[in-house]
C-alpha cells in the first residue's frame, strides 16, 4: 500500500515535470484563433475570454478547500501608483501594468523577467488597465494617448503610433482588444469637449485600419462631444461584432449646449471589428448630467431569457441601472435599479431611464444618487452561469451636483461632491434584475472586481484590503486575506503545473494565492533543478 | 480562554500574510472609514523624460491656453503645469478649480492660508488618506514642489479676477429655501429635533461653518464618533470610540487612548451610531427639504 502511494506520487511528479518542461521555454506567442477558446492556463484577454464573464471553469480551489488559500508568491513594483490593471497570462508569464509602465512576470514563481519603464511628461496619469497581444506582440497605450508595440520577449519597442493628440487633451489607459487581425484602442479625455473614438490598427505595421467616432467634432450645432472608450470591451465572433460602452457627453454638468439624448455617450454600441461600422447603440443614459460613464463591461451570455434562448449582453452601468440586452439587434430584455436612483422619472419603452429635467445640475444643487463614481465603476463584474448570476461592487452612494452660468459650457462646466457611500456586493437576477444577495464590504466602497469560478467561490475585496472568497450561492464569507490596500484590480485565476492560483493586486503589489503546495512542490523544484 | 488573549494589535498597514480566517459574521455597516474608491494618480517620480521613441510631437499648449483665462504664467508656474496636467488635473480640474472628486484649489482655506508652500507641499507629498480623504501621496522634488505652488497660486489669482463671474459653489447660491419650512422640517419630517437643539449643539452653526461646508456636513457630518460596548467571552464589557470595523475585525479607543482590537466573531458588540439617522434621511430628501433646512441653519448664528 505504501509501495502504491508512493509509486501514483512518483508518477504524477513525472508527468508534472514533463508538463512543465517544455512551457517554461516556450515562446511567447499567441495566434489570434487561440482567443476564440483561451486553454485555463492562459488569460490572454484583458477579460480573460471575449464574453467579459470573467468566470473560470477551474475547480481545484473548492468551497470546501479555500480555508487553506495562502500566498504562493507577491511582486512588489516599488512605485507609488496603484496596481488597477487586469495581468494578461501567456505561456506561463504575465504581464501588468501602471502608466508607463509594463512587468513580464514569471507566473510560477512571481520573479521578474523585464520591466518596461518610460516616463512620459504630459498627459493624464490617472491609471491603466492592462495590454494586448498578437503572436509575439505587446499593445500598450500611454498617458500622452499613444499605442506602442513591444516585444513579448524582452519588452522593446517595435512601434510607436498616435493614438489621439495629447495636445487636444486626449490620455489613453485601456487595454486594447485584439480581434482577428485588429488591435482596437480607446481613449480618455473629459477635461476638454472632445468627441470620443474607437481605432483599429494592424498589428504588425500599426496602421489604422479603421476609426469609428462617438459624437460629433466639437461646435456642431446642438451636438455633444464626449463618449470616450476607456474600458476594453467584448466581442461575439458568431454575429462579428464587438460590444463596447461609451463614457459621458462633455461639456460633463451642463447639458444646455447639448440638448436631446447626446448620441452615442453613455451608450452600449455594437460595431463590425472589420470596418467599424455601427451595427446599433442603446442609450443607458440619455442626456446624461452626472458623468455615469457607461463603459462598464457589457458582459455576453447565451442563456434562456424568461424561457427563450437568448444571446443576451448585461451590463451593471455607472448610472445605478442593470440592463439587459438582445445582442443581435440591442433591444432591452430588462432595465432594472441595483441600487439607490433618484435622478430617472422612470424608464421608457425602449428600456431607457428617462433623465428628470429637475435632477440636472442647478446653481443651489441638486441631491443625486448614485455620486459622481456611480453605483459601480470600471472594475469587471463577473457572470456565473450555474447560478445565473451577474455579481458587481455596488456602491450605493449620495451627493449634490451644481452648475450655474460662470461654470461655462467646456470641460467640467459645474462641481458636485460625494457625501457618504458603501460598498456592496450584489448577486443580481439577470432574468428579474432583483438582487438574490448582498454582501457588505465597507464603508467609502470597495472598488475592487469580481470573478467566479466553476467550484462556486467569487473573489473579490473589501474596502479595508482584504482580499474575500465568498461562496456564490449566498455571498457568505469562506476565506479572507488582508494585503494593506484596498484592492483596485479585478481578479483573475489560471492552472499552471497542476496548481490554480488566484491573482490580484493591491496597492502597488500583486498578490498570487494558491492552496499549499504538496507533493507537486518537490517535483516542481526536482524539474527546476534538472534543467541547471 | 481568557479574554485578554483575544486582545492583539492590529497593524492595518501591514504587509499582508494569507491570514487564514474563517468567519462568516454578519457586517454590521458603520461609516469607520468614509473611504471614496475614486480613482487615484499617479506620482511620476521624475519628471526628467525617459528615453523617447519615434515621437516627433510639438509639446503641448500651456495651460492658458486650455484652462479658463488667466494672467500670463511665470516659466516657474509653467513647469508647474505640466506636472499638474499629469498629476493632478482629473480630481482638481485643469484649472485647479475643481473636477471628478477632488475640491476647487482656488477656494480651499489652506492653499489660501499657506503663506510659504510648506503647507501645500506636506499635503502632496504625504497625502490626505485619512478619514474620508483619498488624495495619494506624490513623490516629488523641493524644485518641483515649488513650481506646483507657483502653479496653483497663479490660478488662485486668475479666480480672483473672475469678479462676479466666479464659477464654483459660492455661499450666495445656497439662499434659495424658505426659513420657516426649514424650521417645520426639522422638528417635524427631518426629526433633526431628535438628536439637535438650535439652542444647544447647533448653537452658533452658521458662525462656524458657511456656505457648502455647512450644507455638507448638514446632509453628513464626516468624522462623527460612533460607540461601541464589546462583551467579552468572560462577560466583561468593554465601552470606546470605535476605531475600525469591517466583518473580521472590532476595534475601539478606550478612555486612556489606548487601541484594543478582536475578531468579530469571537465577541459581541453593539454599535452607537447617531450619524446613520443622517443616512436614513437619503432616500427622503426632497431637494427643497435640503434647501429649507440650510436656510434655517444659516439664521443659527
Amino acid at each position: 500500500m505504501k509501495f502504491l502511494k508512493f509509486a501514483l506520487v512518483f508518477a504524477a511528479g513525472a508527468f508534472l515535470a514533463r508538463a512543465a518542461g517544455p512551457h517554461r521555454l516556450a515562446a511567447q506567442d499567441l495566434e489570434p484563433a487561440q482567443l476564440l477558446n483561451p486553454p485555463s492556463d492562459s488569460w490572454p484577454l484583458y477579460h480573460g475570454d471575449y464574453s467579459g464573464r470573467r468566470h473560470s471553469r477551474l475547480t481545484q480551489i473548492t468551497r470546501q478547500n479555500v480555508a487553506n488559500l495562502s500566498l504562493a508568491w507577491a511582486f512588489q513594483t516599488d512605485q507609488p501608483a496603484e496596481i488597477k490593471s487586469s495581468p494578461l497570462l501567456v505561456d506561463g508569464i504575465l504581464y501588468f501594468t501602471v502608466p508607463d509602465n509594463i512587468w513580464a512576470v514569471d507566473a510560477r514563481s512571481g520573479h521578474l523577467i523585464w520591466h518596461f519603464n518610460h516616463p512620459t511628461t504630459i498627459g493624464e496619469h490617472i491609471g491603466h488597465r492592462g495590454v494586448a497581444m498578437y503572436k509575439g506582440w505587446l499593445y500598450f497605450t500611454t498617458p500622452d494617448a499613444h499605442l506602442i508595440s513591444l516585444n513579448a520577449k524582452d519588452g522593446t519597442v517595435r512601434w510607436d503610433k498616435v493614438l489621439g493628440d495629447v495636445r487636444r487633451g486626449y490620455w489613453s489607459t485601456m487595454a486594447p482588444l485584439v480581434v482577428k487581425n485588429h488591435v482596437i484602442a480607446g481613449v480618455g479625455g473629459d477635461l476638454d469637449n472632445l468627441p470620443g473614438f474607437l481605432r483599429a490598427f494592424d498589428p504588425d505595421t500599426g496602421a489604422v485600419q479603421w476609426e469609428w467616432d462617438a459624437t460629433t467634432p466639437a461646435g456642431t450645432p446642438n451636438g455633444t462631444t464626449g463618449g470616450m472608450t476607456w474600458v476594453t470591451g467584448t466581442y461575439d465572433p458568431v454575429l462579428n461584432l464587438i460590444f463596447w460602452g461609451t463614457g459621458n457627453p462633455t461639456p460633463v454638468l451642463n447639458g444646455a449646449s447639448r440638448p436631446g439624448d447626446d448620441r452615442w455617450t453613455c451608450s452600449i454600441v455594437a460595431l463590425n471589428p472589420d470596418t467599424g461600422v455601427l451595427a446599433w447603440g442603446f442609450s443607458v443614459s440619455p442626456h446624461d448630467t452626472h458623468d455615469w460613464d457607461a463603459v462598464e463591461t457589457p458582459v455576453l451570455v447565451d442563456a434562456d431569457f424568461h424561457g427563450r434562448p437568448t444571446k443576451m449582453l448585461m451590463q451593471s452601468s455607472r448610472n445605478g441601472y442593470f440592463f439587459v440586452l438582445d445582442r443581435t439587434n440591442g433591444k432591452s430584455l430588462l432595465t432594472a435599479p441595483f441600487g439607490p436612483t433618484n435622478w430617472a422619472l422612470g424608464i421608457d419603452k425602449q428600456g431607457r431611464p428617462i433623465p428628470n429635467p429637475d435632477k440636472e445640475p442647478k446653481p443651489d444643487g441638486r441631491f443625486i444618487a448614485p455620486d459622481e463614481g456611480g453605483m459601480t465603476n470600471y472594475r469587471s463584474p463577473s457572470f456565473d452561469p450555474k447560478t445565473g448570476l451577474f455579481i458587481v461592487d455596488a456602491h450605493p452612494s449620495y451627493s449634490i451636483y451644481f452648475t450655474k452660468p460662470a461654470d461655462g459650457n467646456y470641460g467640467w462646466a459645474g462641481a458636485d461632491y460625494g457625501l457618504w457611500g458603501k460598498g456592496v456586493i450584489e448577486a443580481i437576477d439577470y432574468q428579474t434584475g432583483k438582487i438574490r444577495w448582498s454582501h457588505e464590504v465597507g464603508a467609502g466602497g470597495s472598488g475592487a472586481g469580481v470573478l467566479t469560478t466553476d467550484a462556486g467561490l467569487t473573489f473579490t475585496g473589501d474596502s479595508t484590503g482584504d482580499i474575500l472568497a465568498l461562496a456564490t450561492s449566498d455571498g457568505r464569507t469562506l476565506w479572507h486575506a488582508q494585503t494593506g490596500a484596498p484592492m483596485q484590480t479585478s481578479p483573475i485565476t489560471y492552472l499552471l503545473d497542476g496548481r490554480q492560483y488566484v491573482l490580484a493586486g493591491s496597492g502597488g503589489v500583486m498578490f498570487a494565492w494558491a492552496l499549499p503546495q504538496g507533493a507537486q512542490s518537490a517535483d516542481r523544484a526536482e524539474a527546476h533543478a534538472s534543467k541547471k | 480562554m481568557k479574554a485578554s488573549s483575544f486582545v492583539k494589535s492590529f497593524l492595518r498597514v501591514a504587509f499582508p500574510i494569507a491570514a487564514v480566517l474563517l468567519f462568516a459574521g454578519p457586517l454590521i455597516q458603520a461609516p469607520v472609514r468614509e473611504v471614496f474608491a475614486a480613482a487615484s494618480v499617479q506620482a511620476s517620480s521624475s519628471a526628467q523624460p525617459g528615453p523617447q521613441t519615434a515621437k516627433t510631437e510639438p509639446p503641448p499648449p500651456s495651460v492658458a491656453a486650455t484652462a479658463r483665462k488667466g494672467p500670463e504664467l511665470s516659466p516657474e508656474a509653467a513647469a508647474g503645469a505640466a506636472l499638474f496636467q499629469q498629476n493632478c488635473s482629473f480630481c482638481h480640474g485643469r484649472d485647479a478649480m475643481g473636477g471628478e472628486t477632488g475640491p476647487d484649489l482656488t477656494r480651499s482655506k489652506l492653499v489660501l492660508a499657506d503663506r510659504d508652500g510648506s503647507t501645500i507641499s506636506a499635503v502632496v507629498r504625504e497625502g490626505r488618506m485619512n478619514g474620508d480623504k483619498r488624495m495619494p501621496a506624490f513623490q516629488l522634488s523641493d524644485p518641483q514642489l515649488a513650481s506646483l505652488v507657483a502653479f496653483i497660486r497663479a490660478r488662485v489669482v486668475a479666480a480672483r479676477a473672475m469678479h462676479g463671474g466666479r464659477s464654483g459653489v459660492d455661499v450666495a447660491d445656497l439662499q434659495t429655501g424658505n426659513v420657516q419650512s426649514g424650521i417645520d422640517y426639522f422638528n417635524g419630517a427631518g426629526g433633526c429635533i431628535k438628536c439637535h437643539s438650535p439652542s444647544g449643539d447647533l448653537a452658533g452653526i452658521a458662525n462656524r461653518y458657511q456656505g457648502l461646508q455647512l450644507e455638507e456636513r448638514m446632509l453628513y457630518p464626516r468624522g462623527a464618533k460612533s460607540t461601541v460596548t464589546v462583551t467579552l467571552p468572560s462577560g466583561n464589557k468593554i465601552t470606546g470610540t470605535l476605531a475600525f470595523l469591517n466583518e473580521f475585525t472590532v476595534a475601539l479607543t478606550d478612555a486612556s487612548g489606548t487601541y484594543k482590537s478582536w475578531p468579530a466573531g469571537a465577541v459581541k458588540f453593539k454599535l452607537d451610531s447617531p450619524v446613520l439617522a443622517h443616512v436614513d434621511l437619503f432616500s427622503k430628501y426632497t431637494d427643497d427639504d435640503i434647501h429649507n433646512l440650510m436656510a434655517y441653519l444659516q439664521t443659527l448664528r
